[in-house]
C-alpha cells in the first residue's frame, strides 16, 4: 500500500532524475506500480502534491521550534529568526528539489500554487509571533500598517528563499547574514521608531496647521 | 597619568575609550554614505559605487589621519609613514568589528546546529545566551560543562568575505588620497590581508592556541586557558573561562611596583620567548588580549594573530639590535639591504641618509635590549621614540615605503609591548630570552 510520504519521495525522485513533472498520473503510477485511483486517493495532482511537500517544511520547521527549551523565553523577532534558520537548516537536506521546484515556478506577483499552502502556514505563524509582540508591546500597534506586518514577512522569506537559491558560499553563510541583518531591519520597523513620531507630527500638522485654508502666504 | 607627564604625551589619546570613539565616528560616517548612496540611487539607478567608495575612503582616512594612538604613532615610525595606512586597516577592522551588532539568539543556536548537529544547551550543562563581551570579530559566551567554566567564542557569519571586499573597494581610493602608487604598497596590504584572515580561521587558531601555550608552558607566571577542539570549529571556539582583570582594572587596583614588574616580566618574557626561540608569536600585544589573574600571573587569551618569521627577516632584524653589529657600518648596511630599507639603486648619498636615519632608530629601539635591565616607566625613552617618529614622517625621503613586509607586524608587536610596559611602568630583566645574533653578511 502506497502511503503519502512513498508517493512524496517517489515523486521528488522522478523529478530530480528526469528534470521535470512526469507527463501524467498514469506514466508516473505505473513506474511505481500504483494504481492511478490511488494517486487519486493522497493528492488530487501533481502541483498539490508538490505543495503539500512544502507545507510540511513549514509544519515541521514550526513543531521542531515550538519544540525547543529556548522557545518560551524568544522574543516577537527571536521567534522569527528561529524559524528562517531552521527552515532553510531544513530545506538544506532536500536544496535539489527546493531549486528544481523554484525554477519551474511561474514569474508573477501572485503567489504560485505550489506554496498557497506553504504561505498559509507562514502567515499563521506570523500572526501568532506578531500578535504576541503587539500584545507584550515589543512591536508597535499602528492603525492599518500593523495588519500588514505578516506580509512584510512574507516578501521577506521570498527574498531569502531566492537568496538562498543562488547562495554559494559555503554552509550557506551568507544566506545566515541575509537572514539575521534583513529581519533584524524589518522588525526594526515594526518596533516604535522615528516614523511614528513623524506620523504623529504629520497628523498634528493636519489636524492644526491649517491645511484645507488657502496657502496662509496670501494673508501678507 | 601624572601630572609631570609632558605636554606632547598629554596630546596623544591613549586611552582606547577615545580611540574607539573615533572609530566610532567613521562609522557612523561610512553608514551615512550608504544611506547617501541608496537614496541617491532610487531616483538614479545608474549610478555606481564609485562616489560611496571614495567617500568612506575619505572619512575613513580622515579619522585615522587624526588619529594619534601610540599604536599607530609607533607603526608609523618604522614603517616609514605610508605604512601607516595597512597599520590604520587593522586598527579599523579589529575596531569596526567591535562594534558589530550582537549576533541573535536563534543565530547562534544556529551556528551550533551547523557544526555539531546539537543546540548548545544540548552540548553544555549551561549556556549563558547574552554575550559576556565582544572579541574582535565575535562575541564571547559563558558556559558549564562538568562544572568547569568555559568561555565559547563565536565568530560573525561573513567576516570573512567583508575583510576581503571591504580592503579591495576601499584601497584604491586611499591610495589615491594619499598621492601614492598602489603598487608600492601592496605587498604591504596583502600581508595585512592575509593575516586578517587567518584570524577568522578559528580552527587555525585553536591549533596555535595549542602549540604556543604547550611551548609557552614553561615561561614564569605565564598562564593559557585550556582548548577544547572537540567544542571548536571554524565559527566557534571553547576554551577555559580565566578569570582575571584586564589591564586597566588591575592598574585601577594601584598594583605594588613588586607586582607590576612581575607582569611586566611575564610580558616580556612571553614575547622574547617567542621571537628568539619560536621565530612565530603573537602578534597583538593588544591590552585586551591579556589578563592578570588574582595569583599575580598574566593570562594569554587571544591567538588569532600570529606572525612567523623567516630567517632571512629574523637574523638581518635582530642582529641589528646588538651592538656589535650596528658598531660596523659596512656590516650593517648590508642588513638594511637585506631588509630592503636600503634599495639596490640608491644613491650613495641616499645610503648615507637612509644609513644615518636607520642606525638612529635602530638604537632607538634597541636601548632596552642593550643592558641587561630596563625600567620602562622611563617617559624620555618613549618621548624620543615618538618624537623620531613626528620627524621621520614629516621627511620627504620616506614618503615610500621601504623595509620588507614582516617589519609591520613584527613592529607592531614590539612597540605594542613596549607601550604596555609603558603603561604598567615596569621594570624588566631584559637578558631572559636573548636574540640570536649573526655579526657578519
Amino acid at each position: 500500500m502506497a502511503t503519502t510520504e512513498n508517493i512524496k519521495k517517489a515523486y521528488i525522485d522522478y523529478v530530480l532524475t528526469e528534470g521535470t513533472q512526469p507527463k501524467s498520473v498514469y506514466i508516473f503510477a505505473k513506474k511505481h506500480k500504483l494504481t492511478e485511483a490511488e494517486f487519486y486517493n493522497h493528492f488530487g495532482s501533481f502541483d498539490a502534491l508538490e505543495q503539500s511537500i512544502w507545507t510540511d517544511f513549514a509544519k515541521t520547521t514550526i513543531a521542531e521550534i515550538q519544540g525547543q527549551d529556548v522557545w518560551q523565553g524568544y522574543t516577537a523577532r527571536e521567534k522569527g529568526l528561529s524559524f528562517f534558520y531552521s527552515f532553510f537548516e531544513l530545506l538544506k537536506g532536500s536544496r535539489s528539489f527546493a531549486v528544481y521546484s523554484v525554477k519551474q515556478l511561474p514569474k508573477g506577483f501572485t503567489t504560485p500554487r505550489v506554496f498557497q499552502g506553504l504561505k498559509e502556514e507562514f502567515e499563521n505563524f506570523s500572526n501568532s509571533i506578531l500578535n504576541e509582540g503587539l500584545d507584550s508591546g515589543e512591536l508597535s500597534d499602528r492603525k492599518f500598517i500593523s495588519k500588514r506586518y505578516k506580509d512584510a514577512l512574507w516578501i521577506q522569506f521570498v527574498f531569502v528563499l531566492n537568496f538562498w537559491i543562488h547562495d554559494d558560499s559555503a554552509g550557506f553563510e551568507k544566506t545566515d547574514e541575509a537572514i539575521e541583518k534583513g529581519l533584524n531591519v524589518t522588525f526594526d520597523l515594526f518596533q516604535r521608531s522615528p516614523i511614528d513620531n513623524l506620523f504623529e507630527y504629520g497628523k498634528f500638522l493636519a489636524k492644526n496647521a491649517g491645511f484645507k485654508e488657502p496657502a496662509g502666504f496670501s494673508g501678507f | 597619568m601624572s601630572e609631570q607627564t609632558p605636554k606632547e604625551q598629554n596630546s596623544i589619546p591613549t586611552s582606547k575609550v577615545q580611540r574607539s570613539g573615533k572609530f566610532v565616528k567613521t562609522g557612523i560616517k561610512v553608514g551615512g554614505n550608504y544611506l547617501k548612496h541608496y537614496s541617491k540611487k532610487l531616483f538614479n539607478p545608474e549610478l555606481d559605487r564609485s562616489e560611496l567608495n571614495e567617500d568612506n575612503a575619505a572619512d575613513i582616512y580622515q579619522s585615522l589621519s587624526e588619529l594619534k594612538g601610540s599604536a599607530l604613532k609607533v607603526a608609523q615610525m618604522l614603517s616609514m609613514d605610508k605604512n601607516l595606512l595597512p597599520q590604520a586597516y587593522v586598527d579599523k577592522f579589529s575596531q569596526s568589528q567591535y562594534n558589530a551588532p550582537p549576533l541573535s539568539g536563534p543565530l547562534i543556536v544556529q551556528t551550533f546546529k551547523k557544526y555539531f548537529g546539537k543546540s548548545p544547551d544540548k552540548i553544555f550543562d549551561k549556556f549563558e545566551p547574552k554575550s559576556s563581551n565582544a572579541a574582535s570579530i565575535g562575541q564571547v559566551h559563558r558556559a558549564e560543562l562538568n562544572g568547569k567554566k568555559l568561555a565559547i567564542k563565536i565568530q560573525y557569519p561573513g567576516v570573512g568575505n567583508s575583510i576581503s571586499s571591504d580592503l579591495k573597494m576601499v584601497k584604491p581610493f586611499a591610495f589615491r588620497i594619499m598621492g601614492i602608487s598602489g603598487k608600492d604598497l601592496d605587498i604591504y596590504m596583502n600581508e595585512v590581508e592575509e593575516r586578517l584572515l587567518e584570524e577568522t580561521d578559528y580552527e587555525l587558531e585553536v591549533r596555535r592556541s595549542i602549540s604556543f601555550s604547550e611551548a609557552c608552558a614553561d615561561l614564569n607566571n605565564v598562564v593559557f586557558p585550556q582548548y577544547y577542539p572537540e567544542f571548536s570549529s571554524k565559527r566557534i571556539i571553547t576554551m577555559d573561562w580565566l578569570e582575571g582583570k584586564h589591564l586597566r582594572e588591575f592598574l585601577q587596583t594601584d598594583p605594588s611596583q613588586e607586582l607590576r614588574n612581575q607582569i611586566g616580566q611575564a610580558l616580556w618574557d612571553f614575547y622574547n620567548f617567542q621571537q628568539h626561540e619560536l621565530r612565530a608569536v603573537h602578534a597583538d600585544p593588544h591590552p585586551g588580549n591579556f589578563l592578570i589573574t588574582a595569583e599575580g600571573k598574566l593570562g594569554v587569551i587571544d591567538f588569532g594573530c600570529v606572525k612567523e618569521m623567516p630567517e632571512d627577516f629574523y637574523y638581518p632584524f635582530f642582529s641589528l639590535i646588538s651592538a656589535d653589529l650596528l658598531e660596523n657600518k659596512e656590516e650593517t648596511i648590508k642588513a638594511f639591504r637585506q631588509l630592503d630599507m636600503i634599495h639596490p639603486n640608491d644613491t650613495p648619498e641616499q645610503i648615507a641618509f637612509y644609513y644615518g636615519m636607520y642606525r638612529q632608530m635602530i638604537e632607538l629601539f634597541a636601548k632596552p635590549y642593550i643592558t641587561d635591565h630596563f625600567d620602562f616607566s622611563e617617559t624620555a625613552f618613549f618621548d624620543d621614540l615618538y618624537g623620531f617618529g613626528e620627524k621621520i614622517a614629516k621627511m620627504p625621503e620616506f614618503k615610500q615605503p621601504r623595509g620588507v613586509k614582516h617589519f609591520i607586524y613584527i613592529n607592531r608587536t614590539n612597540f605594542g609591548l613596549y607601550s604596555i610596559l609603558h603603561e604598567l611602568k615596569a621594570t624588566v630583566k631584559t637578558d631572559t630570552y636573548k636574540p640570536h645574533v649573526v655579526l657578519t653578511y
